[in-house]
């Protein structure tokens, strides 16, 4: 096990295989991140919001206290896909970041990229197709709904789609390559915008009109949250009992 | 110690006041309120449609030689204070979101990564690098036998540069790759990341310079000290980075431009004879058309070409300008890709500007290599979001994606802009499809040549030499595009290129190009401060020809320098 995470060891690349967080990932104190884990076990970013411009500060609160109801997709669409962006997410707990909502308002609200390849449908046509198809490969499991499968089912098939290795149905009109660009833009946007994924990643977030002053290798601001390293008690009774 | 470096930050350009035109308590335009306006039926002596990178220097540069100008934009005039924020995904009001269909074998996405909307153009959420252009960039067909001759040279623009450098204005070390010069601002400070970057590329006989960028180091007039808070792409609420926004819209404005925000540009129109008479737009919903004298179009390298190809009449039945089938050919984008490198400290990438240092050392074509021309090396500074299309790209999701992202802080990453080379099929023509004002989208087919294939391999090559000398742990791949340039080309015919060394199209004598659109070749250096020096350019070149125009026979006078320049 590392010591810390200095040493490369608990990158993916170097632990081929192993499904799940790795040794030594703490548990959040402050504030939250999702499912309660993070790098930055005492970083909130916010905490910061009273120093943050106003126009930040209300979109940001907003987006954290008011998630958007789904209006785009309908009940069957929303619980599969659901189930994908949390897959895609590795959100197998709570507190989870509600990623189709948002989502969801961005297609209902006509947000798109600005892009769309040749010969591929509208972005919103994209994703209804994506929850068809899923739900297809359910049924290949036996079940009537990707929601309804256990998460290793879940992660296989994602895998397969995330390979471009799903074909008949609705991927026979629909590269599932290019299908993957278009579902996977808008849920790490989701993801990744949210402020409990700041906390995780140990992201300063806004910063304006306050800045940065500590740029150099290993410095941060006095209210930035130091990376630590640290031994989960149940984790690690588990580790050692089955050593 | 030279005059010049003594003189660092104190300049300031003489014949430009936007730094003093700003508000020193407010990031917005003072000078909107009182902005004069014209009506749709006064013939104005200029339209520009589009008040982005080139857009904006013309009509800055027009109106205090007396012109009288009006420019569409179709984008809003934006008030950093109230409009931005300081949120990645809180940004997407600066990005040209509009449908746009993409093809070829290696399709180019658009959207956030390529062209912005608004007051001021894609620089709004350009990132903030101001290299100039090489002299060779201007002679690539006669130097190396790839791409194309400009019809003008680089020490037709050097001027031009030296100015807009001191209006952005630009800061960096003493840059000694191409045509060798200094900056009138030193250096930025550099960030962790970054310095272990230089670093890497040190150790491998790499030389690195800190910028050049389009923030002042310092105060600049009523423009406020950079923070370093690393938004740059979202938009800059300091008012620090340079954007025709603060740099050059005041100054317009304070003489007598009208900036007709929220207009999107439909069709130039002809009269029989083949001159523009004006341009329809749609501004709330209603369709208008702005009488003018002369139209210059700077709507950027995708919507330049689309408005022409839309503007159909008799007399021009394949697109305004277009008789020889040149309008919308040869768009290129630089190949962009990033490398990322980790390593045991934290370096925070998202602190300071994603441009801090590049190399030119690879700019010029090695025959060694194995290939022509060549690429530039710059540090970008990714923030979560991009940083997650980062480690997605590279093949990650679920637990491995989480444990890359959890990993941000150790990482720090390099990219390239490769010279992709001008191609004929490589081009913008209208969708079936169509926008909210009926007006045909644009498609953009893209596709590689070898040489092309063969720069982008090597360039990365480089970057995980750099990284490894470095000592880095673990690295990651992306590939991407970056800028769009050419579309409506400026040459030496009209069998190969739309305009001509005066950006005046060849078929139409009171139809400019003033932007990106117009430039044969981009060399591995971003385009905007390219763009701004053309603009500057052609306004000294109109302006040479023509007596001011602020008279009734003004129209006359200006129509009659256009067609002589
Ligand atoms: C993320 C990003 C990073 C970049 N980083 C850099 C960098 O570091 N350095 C650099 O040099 N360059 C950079 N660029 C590119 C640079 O910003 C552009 O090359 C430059 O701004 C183009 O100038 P332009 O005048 O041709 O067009 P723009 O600046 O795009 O201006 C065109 C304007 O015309 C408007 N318009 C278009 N069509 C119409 C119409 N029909 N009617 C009315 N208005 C219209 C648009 O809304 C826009 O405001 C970057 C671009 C992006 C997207
Ligand atoms: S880093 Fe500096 S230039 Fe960039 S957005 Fe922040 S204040 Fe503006």
């Amino acid at each position: 096990m590392a010591p810390d995470f200095r040493e490369p060891h608990h990158l993916p690349k170097h632990r081929a295989g192993a499904p799940g967080p790795p040794p030594g990932l703490p548990r959040q104190r402050r504030g939250t991140t999702p499912q309660m884990r993070g790098r930055y076990p005492d970083h909130d970013v916010l905490a910061r919001a009273g120093h943050w411009d106003a126009a930040t500060r209300r979109l940001v609160l907003d987006r954290v206290e008011n998630p958007p109801p789904i209006r785009f997709f309908d009940a069957r669409e929303a619980s599969t896909l659901a189930a994908f962006c949390d897959t895609v997410c590795a959100q197998e707990a709570e507190p989870r970041i509600p990623v189709l909502a948002y989502v969801d308002d961005k297609l209902h609200g006509g947000r798109l990229d600005g892009y769309q390849h040749a010969g591929m449908p509208d972005d919103r046509e994209v994703w209804r197709r994506v929850a068809r198809g899923l739900d297809d490969a359910a049924r290949e499991h036996g079940l009537d709904s990707f929601a309804a499968l256990p998460a290793d089912v879940r992660r296989e098939i994602v895998g397969a789609f995330a390979d471009g290795d799903l074909s008949g149905g609705v991927w026979d009109h629909m590269p599932p390559d290019k299908a993957w660009g278009v579902v996977t833009r808008s849920v790490l946007a989701a993801f990744y915008s949210h402020p409990w994924a700041w906390n995780e990643i140990g992201f300063g977030g806004p910063a304006y009109p306050q800045g940065y002053a500590r740029m150099g290798v290993g410095q941060r601001e006095g209210w930035e949250g130091d990376e630590a390293f640290e031994v989960d008690p149940v984790g690690d009774v588990l580790e050692r009992g089955a050593e | 110690m030279s005059l010049q470096t003594r003189l660092k930050g104190a300049v300031g350009p003489p014949d430009n006041d936007s730094r003093h035109l700003l508000d020193p308590h407010a990031r917005g335009i003072p000078g909107r309120a009182a902005m004069r306006t014209f009506d749709d039926a006064d013939e104005v002596d200029l339209l520009i449609v589009g008040c982005g990178a080139g857009g904006a220097v013309l009509a800055q540069r027009l109106a205090r030689a007396g012109w009288r100008i009006v420019v569409l934009e179709k984008g809003p005039f934006f008030d950093p204070d109230s409009d931005w924020v300081s949120d990645e995904e809180g940004a997407r009001s600066l990005y040209w979101t509009e449908n746009r269909v993409i093809g070829g074998e290696d399709p180019v996405e658009l959207g956030q990564n390529n062209s912005g909307v608004g007051v001021g153009g894609t620089m709004l959420h350009y990132a903030g690098y101001t290299p100039r252009f090489h002299p060779s960039d201007f002679e690539t067909h006669t130097r190396d036998g790839v791409g194309a001759d400009w019809p003008l040279s680089y020490w037709e623009l050097k001027a031009h540069y030296e100015r807009v450098e001191a209006e952005l204005p630009v800061a960096g070390q003493d840059w000694p790759w191409g045509d060798p010069h200094s900056y009138p601002h030193s250096a930025h400070p550099v960030g962790g990341a970054a310095e272990r970057a230089q670093d890497g590329a040190r150790a491998v006989g790499i030389e690195m310079r800190v910028g050049p960028v389009g923030i002042p180091s310092g105060t600049f007039g009523n423009r406020p000290h950079c923070i370093y808070r690393g938004f740059c792409i979202q938009g800059c609420k300091v008012n620090a980075k340079a954007s025709p926004l603060v740099t050059h819209v005041p100054d317009a404005i304070a003489h007598g431009v009208e900036i007709r925000a929220d207009s999107m540009a439909t069709r130039v129109e002809v009269d029989e004879r083949g001159r523009c008479t004006g341009v329809t737009y749609v501004k709330g919903g209603r369709e208008r058309f702005q009488r003018a004298a002369v139209v210059a179009v700077a709507g950027y390298s995708i919507e330049t070409p689309r408005l022409l190809l839309n503007s159909t009449s008799r007399r021009f039945p394949k697109g305004l300008a277009n008789g020889e089938d040149q309008v919308g050919r040869y768009v290129m984008v630089q190949g962009a890709p990033h490398v990322a490198a980790r390593f045991p400290d934290l370096m925070r990438m998202y602190k300071g500007p994603p441009p801090q240092i590049s190399s030119e050392q690879f700019y010029e074509t090695d025959e060694r290599r194995g290939f022509a021309r060549g690429f530039s090396i710059q540090t970008v500074g990714p923030l979560p979001i991009g940083w997650a299309g980062h480690v997605l790209a590279d093949g990650h999701w679920g637990e491995a994606l989480r444990e890359y992202m959890r990993d941000y802080n150790h990482w720090t990453t390099l990219g390239m802009l490769c010279e992709l080379l001008p191609r004929a099929e490589n081009r913008v023509t209208l969708a079936g499809e169509l926008d909210l004002n009926g007006m045909p989208i644009a498609r953009l087919d893209y596709t590689q040549c070898d040489n092309d294939r063969k720069n982008i391999a090597y360039a990365k090559s480089k970057l995980y030499e750099i990284w490894e000398a470095a000592g880095a742990q673990d690295t990651l791949e992306i590939d991407r595009y970056a800028h769009l340039v050419g579309g409506c080309r400026m040459g030496t015919s009209p069998e190969e290129s739309v305009v001509d060394r005066d950006h005046r199209a060849w078929e139409v004598p009171n139809l400019l190009v003033a932007d990106t659109s117009a430039m044969p070749t981009q060399g591995s250096a971003n385009p905007a401060l390219t763009t701004m020096a053309l603009s500057s350019r052609l306004a000294d070149r109109l302006v040479a020809k023509a007596a001011p125009s602020a008279s009734a026979t003004g129209a006359v006078a200006v129509r009659r320098a256009v067609a002589a320049a």
